[in-house]
């Protein structure tokens, strides 16, 4: 059975909008896998409903053989330790520090006192040094997070994902709150710590360039369905076709 | 006018575009505004009238005269100052920690009223915003004179009087604070697993923080006048000596009263500021 599998995934927004009309994807092994697709094609809600972040509607999420769609809130706790979210927006919390907006990466594990004490373990905070020294932020590790630039905050946003020693990393448009140059650092730097960590690498992007430039496959969105799923060297014109066609002019 | 001007200049039809109705708004509107303002000052004015010139016993207030020198009695005398130290600090104490009362259980109780993160849903939310149409609609006289009745004279009334009292306004704008705090953070934080006492903690804590603070300064300010008053009913602090004062016609030593609770309120507006700075 593969890391992460989702069967029939399906999410009708109360709004009536629907996002997902039915999703089946496997994840294996340490690839890095961009779900392509335009605004609203639902690349967002698919990595939301992976950690029900946003509530699916409908059908199934395997992490690791945890059947992660039907578990309680407590349940759900444990299984999102083991799952790591970097998101477009960075959503750093402003008024803590670099280094303890690292070390919430580990708030799943530590216990309520040491989270109301901001005690955290020895190891951790070492841990985290360690992280930010990787994704290059260590000497901004006492400056608050509101003081940092965007490449640098995404930086941060990483680094708390890592601390959680997840299996597998999920990604929503980390790159387009940042200019071309700075995500394309981003990305490497993302790409390189999955590999690093040997875990597998769900990353929503809009941008064809950053989705072949960066993936070893790419999972082509469109009105909630998967139109294309495949090793990014086959990616030719047709699967562009298929995801980027305005339909009614077709 | 300019647009429609532009639009004929540059040959739009200006019919057709405007069509029928006409883009300003019609003459009798803005006259009608100037008529409603009018007679609304008419009736304050008439209504002024009734409260100063009819109801005021112009006979028993004299003339400037008489009423500067009436002023004048209540001209503090310095001497009685000292006497009235040990009272002003209680009230300053009354103050102090019926703010703090307040905080500590205005905490929950916006928990609770803050839509984004109540626990158990329609129920807890209601009961938070019940309580805290409690507290602010009750004046603090009434909780001082309620809590004298329970628990005797003595500032220790009073100090809940205002624990009370301060509930509401502390609950109200933290609840509204943490209804207004970016989502984001807390979606981070809960997406690595944590328990809702950590995303409580690290989520949402950290951008309410200086909005209470602020809030909780605020109240202070405001329960040193209040707790001034308190005395008056039994709840401890300076009221008292003032109500005694001003009953035996001693009204200088009722002005010293007055002066030295300028000087507490000046004293916490500085203890304000420097905690103000000194946190935020």
């Amino acid at each position: 059975m593969a890391l992460l599998e989702i069967v029939g995934l399906k999410k009708t927004y109360p709004t009536g909008e629907t996002a997902l009309r039915g999703i089946d994807l496997a994840v294996d092994g340490a690839e890095v896998i961009a779900v392509l697709g335009l605004s609203g094609s639902g690349k967002s809600t698919l990595l939301r409903c992976i950690n029900r972040l946003v509530e699916p509607s409908e059908g199934l999420v395997v992490l690791d053989g945890v059947r992660v769609s039907e578990l309680d809130r407590h349940g759900l706790q444990r299984a999102r330790r083991h799952m790591g979210m970097i998101f477009q927006e960075y959503n750093l919390v402003d008024r803590l520090t670099v280094l303890e907006n690292v070390l919430s990466g580990c708030l799943g594990v530590a216990s309520t006192w040491r989270a109301v004490t901001r005690a955290f373990r020895k190891d951790d905070i070492e841990r985290a040094m360690e992280l930010c020294s990787r994704v290059g932020i260590l000497d901004q590790i006492r400056k608050r997070a509101d003081q940092l630039s965007g490449g640098q905050r995404q930086r941060v946003g990483i680094a708390r994902a890592l601390m959680q020693q997840p299996k597998i990393l999920l990604v929503d448009e980390p790159t387009s709150s940042l200019d071309p140059k700075i995500g394309a650092g981003v990305m490497e730097l993302m790409c390189a710590v999955a590999d690093e960590h040997h875990v597998p690498m769900l990353v929503s992007v809009h941008d064809l360039d950053v989705a072949t430039g960066y993936s070893k496959r790419i999972v082509g969105l469109r009105e909630g369905r998967i139109v294309f799923d495949a090793e990014t060297r086959e990616v030719d014109r047709s699967v562009l076709h298929s995801i980027y066609t305005d339909q009614d002019a077709a | 006018m300019s647009e429609i001007e532009a639009a004929d200049a540059s040959g739009i039809d200006g019919a057709g575009l405007i069509g029928d109705a006409n883009p300003l708004r019609p003459r009798n509107t803005i006259l009608k505004r100037y008529c409603l303002i009018a007679g609304f000052a008419t009736v304050v004015l008439v209504l002024t009238a009734h409260v100063f010139a009819f109801q005021t016993d112009w006979a028993r207030t004299g003339g400037l005269g008489q009423m500067l020198k009436t002023a004048a009695w209540f001209l503090p005398n310095l001497g009685y100052f000292p006497s009235i130290l040990l009272a002003l600090f209680e009230t300053f104490l009354i103050a102090l920690f019926g703010t703090l009362i307040g905080m500590v259980i205005a905490i929950p109780v916006a928990v609770l009223a803050a839509r984004n993160v109540t626990p158990a849903g329609l129920a807890s939310y209601w009961a938070g915003r019940v309580t805290i149409v409690l507290s602010r609609s009750v004046h603090e006289l009434i909780f001082a004179l309620i809590f004298v009745s329970a628990l005797g004279l003595g500032p220790l009334p009073g100090m809940l009087a205002l624990a009370v009292r301060s509930v509401g306004f502390l609950a109200k704008t933290t609840a509204e604070a943490i209804e207004n705090i970016d989502i984001g953070p807390v979606e981070a934080i809960e997406a690595t697993g944590a328990r809702r006492m950590a995303v409580l903690l690290f989520a949402v804590l950290p951008q309410v923080f200086p909005i209470f603070v602020g809030n909780v300064i605020f109240q202070f300010d405001i329960n040193i006048r209040r707790a001034a008053i308190l005395g008056m009913v039994g709840g401890g602090g300076i009221g008292l000596i003032f109500a005694e004062q001003i009953m035996s016609l001693a009204y200088d030593r009722a002005g010293t009263v007055v002066l030295g609770v300028v000087a507490m309120v000046l004293l916490g507006e500085y203890i304000s500021i420097r905690i103000r700075s000194w946190l935020l």
